[in-house]
């Protein structure tokens, strides 16, 4: 036996040794902004990327035509400027001619041609190919019906001349630039390394910071890239720890291994009031939609009644960070956003309108189901909307949840008479919240098809006054939302962070960009 | 021996097979597909991504065409993680997760047999009865209560160890102490169990007769006979530790493979979920290997009947 014991401490004391020594020590350099990423980035190909935390990077290793200002409006990045042809269908951007890549290369207009049409070429199989369907001949290019890139609408008339052609006037164009997928990319680096050129090493970016390391699953690192022309980063690195766990990651940041940290729903009592909490609203909207061709919601005035059966001023109080409750679908934050479009609650109102359809009371009126995706905060919205229709309206709805995936492919297949989904904004354009609904959207689930709508969507996507703009984009969700009522918002989410008092520079936007390149640590 | 390792090895094959065959069939039934999403795709941009991925294909070719890369050790491309191969992603966390498993394999073998040998020696004293009490509580708390509870101890109140993350060997003990204590209790009453067996047994007595003292015939002559049913432990057990536990990944943010049991179906990854559950089969295959080898090392009457 006392051999064993003997293998085992050789074996401990082997296995102990062999676990890794990174070098840098998570307590970090004082120069080193740590924060965390809710999960590993799925993919940094730009063209490639879809979710928020490929976004996150990115936007730090990268930089478009246009970025965003703090109020969310683009503003000249890589193109210093650009002029728009009088009938708005043609664009020219004027490239910086200090602009370079990591590797000292100068930044070219084919730099964004090579990007553009890699993103559209089926072959690419780009799930966000079609962000750029408003330029000449893409759709025809990515959807097949022409094999050759020529008759895509973008060319690079010199080196530092970029001319984008467009199908039609649209006038949210300059915020479809800052968006990751339209970021110019290199030819050569990407056909030189193949699938892996995403990795560090082989990654050539023109943005604030290079990537100087990804350990998969587990930490990201980040060091200026000196080539960029638009101003150093003060911060001397970037630690992008991959923590899933907000818990986690609030308990790292208190024991000051991370300078700022997502605050999870039950440490919000703690942390209000606090100065290192802030808060601010996302372009994110949370609604239950009806079937409309499923009974009994066929009929308006039962949809109606549902939607002025709710008090949506409980979902703050139940999901408890500072939701802001709505009746409108257009975001606070975004431009035409009107606060006093989408029905009040109104019970008494409810009640009436259910009596009207046959009701009275409640009575007859046949149990339906509410679906929703399996997840703690879903299953509190349902069981409060739940109790809200049988308090208010004394209807019987039963809740029937589905793991995520199942629950899509029902949403596809046959959706329910009540559903829950949400959208988070691409771009900061109302356009990109209403053509959801429109009759010819996929992701459309209610089955409502209402021509006026639709005309309102189309034509204030190109609609180049902003009052006739507000009045298009208003009357189309009173139409969506007071009239067919077709969905019932519930709220907006909204972003709730604690940053250390030292970290100076960072902005939180509504769109939960972090650009890391203005932040300054002063740390004690 | 090495003609039973060899077949042993070889019956693994058709048990590989079975698994992968399995695997297919289960996650292709299970409603949803690898680019279902909120925002839905427009249907020639998803006819190019299934075109890509060969999900455009009927299932038999579909099926084929992964025995074949498989049987080439080609796992295939994540549809998650673009760009990335399954192999390279299970070469990057299975040695995480492989060396934090073994440290806890480790941990509640010595916790385990070590309680289990003292309350079996002191049987129905306090130490007895003590020890089978926290190995109940072991047994009891899930591994994210554990986690969390040594974290505010030892992370944010002590201040002790780090509160997770993956830097340095300081970083491994909150969680392999985490994953160990579930173990290290059954392990415990295993021991105590066994042991009680043997310790009333005639050769004990014989031993004790001879005036050796507790500890040697404790050690020499009753743990060695009461093992067997640890050793069989063993081997599942090291299989489910050394592939990772979701839970435990979580909590402490360790880059292992655990979490793609879960976030691969999550995801209908199906090359990741065929990956890693093929790792786990092929972990378990071995470790029963092990355990049949232990088995012979340990208790000759088994060699005879191999033979035999």
């Amino acid at each position: 036996m006392k051999w064993i014991t003997f293998g085992a401490i050789i074996l401990a004391v082997g296995f102990l040794s062999s676990f890794p020594f990174s070098g840098m020590d998570a307590s970090g350099d004082k120069r080193t902004f740590r924060m965390t990423l809710s999960n590993e980035p799925p993919t940094l190909d730009w063209n490639l990327a879809t979710d928020s935390v490929s976004f996150t990077v990115l936007i730090n290793l990268m930089e478009g035509l246009t970025e965003y200002d703090d109020a969310l409006r683009p503003r000249p990045a890589v193109a210093r400027s650009w002029d728009v042809s009088p009938d708005g269908k043609i664009y020219h951007f004027h490239i910086r001619k200090d602009a370079r890549w990591s590797d000292g290369k100068p930044v070219t207009a084919s730099d964004f041609e090579y990007s553009w049409k890699r993103l559209l070429d089926p072959k690419t199989a780009a799930e966000y190919a079609y962000f750029l369907y408003d330029v000449e001949g893409a759709e025809d290019y990515n959807t097949g019906k022409v094999t050759r890139s020529d008759s895509v609408g973008v060319r690079a008339l010199d080196d530092h001349t970029l001319e984008v052609r467009l199908n039609k006037a649209v006038v949210f164009f300059p915020s479809i630039t800052t968006f990751m997928v339209t970021f110019p990319m290199r030819r050569d680096v990407v056909e030189r390394y193949e699938t892996s050129w995403t990795e560090p090493g082989n990654i050539v970016t023109n943005g604030p910071f290079v990537l100087e390391s990804w350990h998969h699953e587990y930490k990201l690192t980040l060091r200026p890239n000196r080539y960029y022309a638009g101003g150093q980063p003060a911060v001397k690195a970037v630690a992008l720890y991959i923590v899933n766990q907000p818990s986690t990651a609030l308990t790292l940041y208190e024991t000051g291994d991370l300078e700022m940290a997502n605050l999870p729903p039950e440490a919000m009592a703690s942390y209000r009031g606090n100065a290192e909490y802030t808060t601010g609203p996302l372009l994110r909207g949370y609604y239950y939609g009806f079937n409309v061709q499923k009974p009994p919601f066929t009929d308006p005035r039962i949809r109606r009644a549902f939607s002025m059966a709710i008090d949506r001023k409980e979902f703050p109080a139940i999901l408890n960070r500072g939701e802001l409750p709505a009746s409108y679908w257009i975001p606070p934050g975004m431009p035409y956003h009107n606060s006093a479009i989408g029905l009040p609650f109104d019970p008494a109102g409810a009640r009436r309108l259910l009596a009207e359809a046959g009701y009275p009371g409640g009575r007859g009126f046949p149990t339906v189901t509410a679906a929703f995706n399996t997840g703690p905060e879903n299953s509190l919205i349902a069981e409060n909307l739940q109790a809200q229709w049988k308090r208010n309206l004394d209807v019987k709805i039963l809740l029937d949840n589905q793991e995520w995936k199942v629950y899509l492919k029902r949403l596809q297949t046959d959706p329910p008479p009540l559903f829950r989904l949400g959208w988070g904004a691409d771009y900061p354009d109302p356009d990109n919240f209403m053509n959801l609904f429109t009759s010819t959207s996929g992701n459309n689930r209610t089955r409502w098809k209402n021509e006026q709508y639709d005309e309102l969507i189309h034509s204030a996507a190109t609609m180049r006054d902003p009052v006739a703009r507000q009045s298009a984009y208003d009357e189309a969700q009173r139409i969506l939302l007071e009239r067919d009522v077709a969905i019932m918002p519930l709220f907006v989410a909204t972003q709730n962070w604690v940053i250390k008092p030292y970290v100076g520079g960072l902005h939180i936007n509504a769109l939960e960009l972090l650009y890391l390149k203005r932040i300054k640590l002063n740390r004690p | 021996m090495t003609r039973f390792i060899i077949h042993r090895l070889a019956w693994g094959i058709p048990v590989l097979w079975l698994v992968a065959t399995t695997t297919f069939i289960l996650m292709h039934i299970v409603p949803g597909g690898p680019f279902d999403q909120e925002k839905l795709l427009p249907p020639e941009i998803r006819a190019n991504i299934d075109a890509k991925y060969h999900l455009d294909k009927p299932l038999l070719s579909q099926y084929v065409f992964y025995l074949q890369n498989l049987v080439h050790g080609d796992l295939g491309p994540s549809y998650k993680y673009i760009g990335r191969d399954v192999t390279d992603i299970i070469k990057e966390t299975f040695p995480v997760s492989l060396q934090l498993g073994l440290s806890a394999v480790l941990i509640s073998v010595l916790i385990g047999v070590g309680a289990g040998i003292a309350a079996a020696s002191r049987a129905r004293s306090w130490v007895d009865h003590t020890g089978m009490f926290l190995a109940t509580a072991g047994i009891s708390i899930p591994s994210f209560v554990l986690g969390t509870l040594l974290i505010m101890i030892f992370s944010f109140k002590l201040r002790l160890f780090p509160a997770a993350l993956w830097e340095g060997w300081r970083y491994g003990i909150l969680p392999a102490i985490t994953l160990a204590l579930l173990p290290a209790a059954y392990i415990a009453r295993l021991t105590r169990s066994s042991m009680l067996e043997v310790l009333h047994q005639d050769f004990i007595r014989t031993a004790r007769a001879k005036g050796f003292g507790e500890g040697y015939v404790l050690f020499n002559h009753a743990l060695k006979n009461s093992v067997t049913p640890v050793i069989s432990f063993l081997g599942p057990l090291t299989a489910t530790l050394v592939t990772g536990s979701f839970v435990v990944e979580f909590i402490f943010s360790i880059p292992g493979m655990g979490r793609y049991f879960i976030t691969a179906v999550t995801n209908r990854d199906y090359p990741l979920i065929m990956g890693v559950t093929l790792v786990y089969a092929l972990v378990i295959v071995l470790a029963n290997i092990g355990v049949d080898m232990m088995y012979s090392w340990i208790d000759p009457r088994m060699r005879v009947k191999k033979r035999a």
